[in-house]
């Protein structure tokens, strides 16, 4: 998936910042859309898509902080870039510990945020990878499992079974489930996808 | 010489001339002698025929016995006898006790004879025979000397001593008012005759004469006797005359300064050899002469009146205290001068002091006005994190605006596809713009100016201020009435500063509440009332409320807040009370506080003449 193919969402309760602000990442090619308000933002977005949030700490109804905790909770790939008015170090450092990607007060220099936002996006992707493929991973059960971790270690399927102590013909069936629920088509796939997870 | 000087007097009396003519011939007839010519001046007080009647037979008398001498005789008035004796044109004078110790105090006078009074019947004689008798008409009601305070009274003259002084002296013996006894005086003059007339005629209600005056013009035929009666009729026994006065000397005869020594002794013979049967006695109404008699009593009687002659003005008196007690005289002088010097020192301390005063005031004045200043500023910082945010946004706004805008152009976008872009940038300055212009006008040591201004658009600007703060404390503002424009002549700034305050004020107190209690929307209720004479700003809020009495809490420097400076209060007292109007403060049911600001809608006009009146 291409980074410039995913949305920047902005959500600030001034409006000329928010407006100018589309403006200028418009500049960078990104495709914005705008919130003035934390609420709307989590209410309209689908939170599981990849994607970058410049959010303003202080706003009215719902602070940065807050939509960032709720993008946290709800386990989303999408990537917080804090953009505040006056921000101190204390706040910064809190907003980093819990997964933000950078931290600007404004007025904040354009390049410096489309790198950052650059960045974001590839973090966001790396995140959403991640998670399916650990989905994946727990979609198998516990029998999967057993066998993925010792083709992981380049056993063949007749070792698996003698270690298991069952037939090789159940050893194969599962392998191909196995396969088919971490839509690998070679081993080499399987074990980059567990790989991630690990 | 006293021939030229004579001549000079009588030029304007018609009647000497004639007179002189008269004695000349009389003389002439009696020695053909070349005659030493004496002048005898003497008191007509009657007139002058009287007087020749009275008192020629004595210098005819005195003409015989003396050889070679003439007396002539030259009737006078007070007036005339006093400038007489001055300029010594007459040798000898005749005249009554009261001129004769006036004069021979004032002038070299010798006494040389007394005139003896025939005492009624003309057995016996006193020397004593001048006094006033106080007349009323009989059918008067008048009886006692009191009794005629203040009622149209007469005499012949204010220095007349028969006629007047001697009367003057019994009421002032008997303690009476003398202004107020002889309010209504009238001094008729010579002849005395004029009194006892006018008061016949009922022009006057007393007449206060020479004793013996009535009983002379009743034996004269000239009155009635018995339609007049005397007040106060003290006369001694076997005196014929009626008396309201105790009795004085009689009529003396003295010799002026320039007269002759040896004349005098000759005359005194003469005098004091006059039978009391010859013509010339009985003229003078007298039992001929007696040896001077001891003017003492009219002495006494002037000392009375603060009238002797030797009596010097009081500033006289003084001098001559002062030269006679010199020491007291110097102590007097060195303690005016001592108290003066006295008063100008304290008049230069209390001058300085007034100065110390003015310029403390003034300082005092800066200092105040330095200290809200300070106040200000110090609001400033209190609002500083809000203060950045509202910079902050629009400068964010124009950097994200001019880069992108750069981007585009890079990208060879037209630039005209920025105009709209460049305005937006626009309008984010003049934002920005609004905010520092806001905050100057409220830091500015400022004169305070007033001016037509509008509350309601004085608390919206005060309100942008402090927008963000109250957005991020979450206080929930309502406002009452306020697009209704309320204009009032005031100080805009100082107005303003008032409401940051108590704006502030309510935030914190809502703030320090959500300590104690968490789960509460913090409220603050604005309303604004405006009628013809008054605009009524009401500030609640439902905060942590009143905890001191009210009247602490604009003391200065008197605070709860940690860092607070304790002023906020305090200035917006004086604030108001430069508006003339009230700021009150109570709690607020059923949690918090309520500030009320008063201030009359005074337009240009009346504040200008509060101040004048000031």
């Amino acid at each position: 998936m291409s980074e410039l193919k995913l949305s920047v969402y902005v959500v600030d309760d001034d409006e000329s910042v928010r407006d100018s602000l589309a403006f200028m990442l418009e500049g960078h090619d990104f495709k914005v859309t705008t919130f003035d308000d934390g609420q709307v933002f989590i209410d309209q977005v689908d939170l599981m898509t990849p994607g970058c949030v410049v959010l303003d700490s202080r706003m009215p109804i719902l602070r940065g902080q807050e939509v960032h905790a709720i993008l946290n909770q709800q386990q989303s790939p999408l990537s917080v870039i804090f953009l505040t008015g006056h921000g101190d170090v204390p706040m910064a450092v809190d907003a980093l510990k819990l997964g933000a990607v950078d931290f600007f007060q404004k007025p904040v220099d354009g390049e410096q945020l489309a790198v950052a936002i650059h960045k974001a996006m590839t973090h966001s992707l790396g995140r959403h990878e991640y998670q399916e493929n650990k989905s994946m991973f727990d979609s198998l059960t516990e029998r999967e499992r057993e066998i993925l971790q010792l083709i992981v270690k380049g056993k063949r399927n007749q070792q698996i079974a003698d270690e298991l102590c069952v037939a090789v013909r159940t050893i194969e069936v599962h392998r191909s489930s196995l396969m088919k629920k971490c839509q690998a088509k070679t081993v080499a796939d399987l074990v980059m996808s567990f790989a991630k997870i690990k | 010489m006293s021939e030229s000087r004579y001549n000079w007097q009588t030029k304007n009396r018609r009647i000497y001339p004639l007179l002189a003519g008269v004695m000349f011939c009389l003389i002439s007839s009696l020695s053909y002698a070349q005659p030493n010519v004496i002048k005898v001046g003497v008191l007509a007080t009657r007139g002058s025929n009287e007087a020749d009647l009275r008192w020629q037979p004595t210098m005819m008398w005195l003409s015989q016995h003396i050889p070679d001498t003439q007396f002539f005789l030259l009737p006078f008035t007070l007036n005339q006898m006093e400038k007489a004796v001055t300029y010594q044109t007459v040798d000898f004078v005749i005249t009554n006790p009261g001129q004769a110790v006036r004069l021979g105090r004032q002038f070299p006078l010798s006494w040389l004879a007394t005139l003896n009074k025939a005492n009624g019947n003309r057995d016996s004689s006193t020397t004593h025979a001048i006094g006033s008798a106080l007349i009323v008409r009989n059918d008067s009601s008048f009886t006692t000397i009191e009794s005629l305070s203040g009622q149209s009274l007469s005499a012949v003259n204010q220095n007349a001593f028969g006629g007047y002084l001697t009367m003057r002296f019994e009421v002032a013996k008997l303690g009476i008012n003398q202004e107020r006894y002889f309010s209504d005086i009238q001094f008729l003059g010579f002849p005395l005759d004029a009194q006892i007339y006018q008061l016949r005629d009922k022009h006057i209600d007393g007449a206060i004469v020479p004793v013996c005056l009535l009983e002379k013009m009743s034996q004269e035929g000239l009155i009635d006797k018995n339609e007049f009666r005397a007040i106060n009729n003290i006369a001694p026994q076997g005196f014929a005359c009626v008396a309201s006065t105790p009795l004085y000397p009689n009529w003396s005869f003295a010799k002026v300064g320039s007269g002759n020594e040896e004349l005098a002794k000759k005359i005194a013979r003469s005098l004091l050899a006059l039978p009391q049967d010859n013509a010339a006695a009985i003229a003078a109404n007298s039992l001929g002469w007696t040896t001077p008699i001891s003017p003492l009593s009219v002495d006494q009687l002037y000392r009375g009146l603060d009238m002797h002659p030797l009596q010097k003005p009081w500033w006289q008196e003084a001098v001559s205290w002062l030269k006679q007690n010199q020491q007291w005289g110097w102590m007097l002088f060195i303690l005016v001068i001592a108290l003066n010097g006295y008063h100008f020192l304290l008049e230069y301390r209390f001058s300085r002091s007034k100065r110390e005063l003015e310029s403390t005031l003034h300082s005092l004045k800066e200092k105040n006005s330095m200290l809200e200043h300070a106040q200000r500023v110090s609001i400033v910082g209190e609002l500083g994190s809000s203060l950045a945010h509202e910079i902050n946004q629009p400068l964010a706004a124009i950097r994200n605006y001019s880069q992108g805008g750069l981007l585009r152009l890079r990208k060879g976008l037209p630039a005209q596809e920025l105009i709209p872009i460049l305005e937006k940038i626009e309008q984010q300055v003049i934002r920005a713009d609004s905010i520092v212009q806001r905050l100057r006008k409220l830091i500015n040591k400022r004169q305070i100016a007033k001016a037509e201004c509008d509350i309601n658009g004085i608390i919206s600007d005060t309100l942008v201020l402090l927008d963000y703060d109250f957005q991020k404390k979450q206080i929930h503002l309502t406002r009452d009435n306020a697009a209704e424009a309320c204009l009032l002549w005031g100080d805009a700034v100082g107005i303003q500063q008032v409401l940051l305050n108590v704006f502030n004020n309510a935030a914190d107190a809502c703030i320090q509440r959500e300590e104690q209690d968490n789960n509460v929307t913090h409220q603050i209720h604005i309303e604004t009332h405006c009628d013809d004479s008054n605009v009524v700003i009401k500030v609640q809020d439902n905060g942590i409320g009143l905890e001191d009495d009210s009247e602490l809490l604009s003391k200065a420097f008197f605070t709860t807040k940690e860092n607070g400076l304790g002023l906020g209060l305090a200035i917006c007292r004086d604030v108001i009370e430069a508006h003339q109007g009230q700021f009150l403060l109570e709690p607020a049911s059923p949690q918090g506080c309520c500030v009320t600001v008063i201030l009359p809608r005074l337009s240009k006009l009346s504040v200008d003449k509060k101040e004048i009146e000031k």
